[in-house]
């Protein structure tokens, strides 16, 4: 189920009620049981199958590379656990794309089929990396091992987390914590509020232009763009507040995904604001393996490395054109900047520019633009699609023909806010101000803040969640 | 070659790449504790280091890599 879904806070109570009232030998085991029947309601058997397996295959392969004192064994072992779990994941995501012959169009949504999959196998490979490069001791216990696969707040959507961080955490005896549950709980409902009341509602603007984008042109376009890049990142970082927000509740700490990507400088930077643990995933095994293979041909080895690893990235997200030219996009700017990066340090520093507040302003547009442009592809419901909303972004010739039409009131209302009733308007807009204002320090100090205050604002956040809630089916990155 | 001399290749390697006559290395130092290096300096400075010592260092070796200290210790060995 997904984590937005009314099922979800009947299901959460009743797992956590379960867990606080377990012995503590006990607690592993129904956290487990919880994870696999939370995969299981998903309607779709095959999935908890693939994950058991993988979860097998992994913990068996990492106890024979610890047991094995031959290098070249645990070479061999370590290559073959990693294809069969690279193997599996084609298989399942890309074959049946790939039979029926059409890549031209992403697959029908929800596709659930492999819901989680890219996320867990992709966490079983990194296990058995660091346990083959000796940087993360072998886990034993398969009980422990299988729940940090399966742990369901991270089961559908990550973040893809690292055995060296979750382990040692399933690992430590549960205590309750008064304070640990109640950020816990706030993380929850801010994840909730960004996905149900900002993101939806930010779809409102960019699914009809995007499910119908020839109907369009220019502005609307522009709008539809801007708001799909907003969305997708409440949808995103909404989940993994909610999934964090999940885990503290039973004392685990999950990995930041998200730091402002909006605000990055540089390609490079949005990288590291943007899904972070799977950027550091592709970082780490793709990327610095690569570059280093490659290291002789210097900049051009690690321009290359960069376009591999960010045409993977695309790959991983889904067997459709729109994410391999999403990746490549990336991946070219990449490359590019590994030439022009020291170019560019040198003119800055000529101009005396460095430190320069409007420099900066300057590359955070700039940044965003270039991200949001890239978003084209990954949102569109096909390739034709998106080259049409590319091409046509700053066409303002048929806009003009709107607004000496229907006036520039009655332009404004129908392809700028695509009909939108006001008061949706309004409720976007205060959204979007709540969650500008709510950095992640500014919800530590409202603990400090007296009763009457924190409750206030604890009550006006469900109010909003409740009363502001858009209905859409499924989170977005659900689809990868 | 003794050790005294290794490290202070490797010193004069570092400000090489880094442009920094003035940089000082120690054992527990890491990326984040040396302006400018990235993955891309990162390259240079192994090449260099190949270069200047005849030796070569194997994907399990580059990718594990803790601080300068364990690098010291791995031109060590190839060069004992």
């Amino acid at each position: 189920m997904p984590l937005s879904s009314p099922s979800y806070f009947l299901f959460l109570p009743v797992v956590y009620l379960a867990f606080l009232l377990a012995k503590d030998r006990f607690r592993l085991a129904v956290l487990l049981a919880a994870s696999y029947g939370f995969y299981l309601a998903l309607g779709a058997p095959q999935l908890p199958l693939l994950l058991a397996l993988v979860t097998f295959l992994s913990y068996m392969c990492a106890l024979r590379m610890a047991a094995s004192a031959d290098p070249a064994a645990k070479r061999r072992v370590f290559l073959a656990g990693t294809a069969a779990c690279a193997l599996l994941l084609i298989c399942v995501k890309y074959l049946p794309r790939l039979l029926e012959g059409s890549m031209s169009n992403p697959p029908p949504a929800p596709l659930l089929v492999t819901v989680g999959a890219s996320y867990f196998i992709f966490q079983a490979i990194s296990y058995l990396a660091d346990v083959y490069l000796g940087v993360q001791e072998v886990e034993r216990h398969f009980g422990r091992y299988a729940l940090s696969m399966a742990f369901f707040p991270k089961l559908l959507q990550g973040p893809i987390e690292r055995a060296g961080d979750l382990l040692p955490q399933l690992n430590k005896r549960y205590e309750f914590d008064y304070s640990s549950a109640r950020s816990g709980l706030i993380l929850l409902a801010c994840g909730l509020f960004k996905k149900v009341v900002a993101a939806d509602r930010l779809a409102l603007y960019a699914d009809p232009v995007f499910n119908d984008v020839h109907a369009y042109s220019g502005v609307s376009l522009l709008v539809a763009v801007y708001a799909y890049s907003l969305q997708i990142y409440f949808d995103f970082s909404g989940y993994t507040d909610m999934a964090r927000g999940t885990a503290r509740l039973f004392g685990i700490d999950l990995t930041e995904n998200f730091n402002s990507p909006y605000s990055a400088v540089s390609i490079a930077d949005f990288w590291r604001r943007w899904h972070i643990s799977f950027s550091r995933w592709i970082l780490d095994y793709i990327f610095k393996p690569l570059q280093m293979l490659w290291r002789e041909r210097r900049e051009f080895g690690t321009a290359a490395a960069l376009l591999v690893t960010f045409l993977a990235s695309g790959v991983w997200h889904g067997a459709a054109w729109g994410f391999v030219i999403w990746g490549l996009l990336h991946g070219v700017w990449l490359a590019a900047s590994v030439y022009w990066r020291p170019r560019q340090k040198k003119l800055h520093r000529l101009l005396g520019l460095e430190k320069s507040g409007l420099l900066r302003a300057w590359q955070i547009f700039v940044t965003f633009h270039l991200v949001s442009f890239a978003w084209i592809f990954f949102r569109a419901d096909s390739l034709s699609d998106a080259f049409y909303v590319a091409g046509n972004l700053l066409d303002f010739s048929g806009n003009s023909a709107q607004i000496s039409a229907a006036g520039i009131y009655g332009f404004f209302k129908t392809s700028v806010l695509m009909g939108t009733q006001r008061r949706e308007l309004v409720f976007l807009a205060a959204a979007l101000c709540v969650c500008a204002a709510s950095g992640k320090e500014r919800i530590e100090l409202l603990r400090l803040r007296p009763f009457w205050v924190k409750w206030t604002v604890y009550n006006a956040l469900l109010a909003a969640i409740l009363i502001l809630w858009v209905s859409k089916e499924t989170f977005i990155y659900f689809r990868f | 070659m003794t050790q005294m001399t290794r490290r202070e290749i490797l010193s004069d390697i570092f400000r090489t790449v880094f442009d920094d006559p003035e940089l000082e290395i120690g054992p527990e130092m890491t990326a984040d504790d040396v302006p400018g290096w990235d993955s891309l300096s990162h390259v240079n400075l192994i090449l260099a280091i190949e270069t200047r010592f005849k030796i070569r260092f194997s994907q399990k070796e580059l990718l594990t890599m803790k601080n300068i200290g364990a690098l010291l210790k791995l031109i060590e060995g190839k060069t004992a």
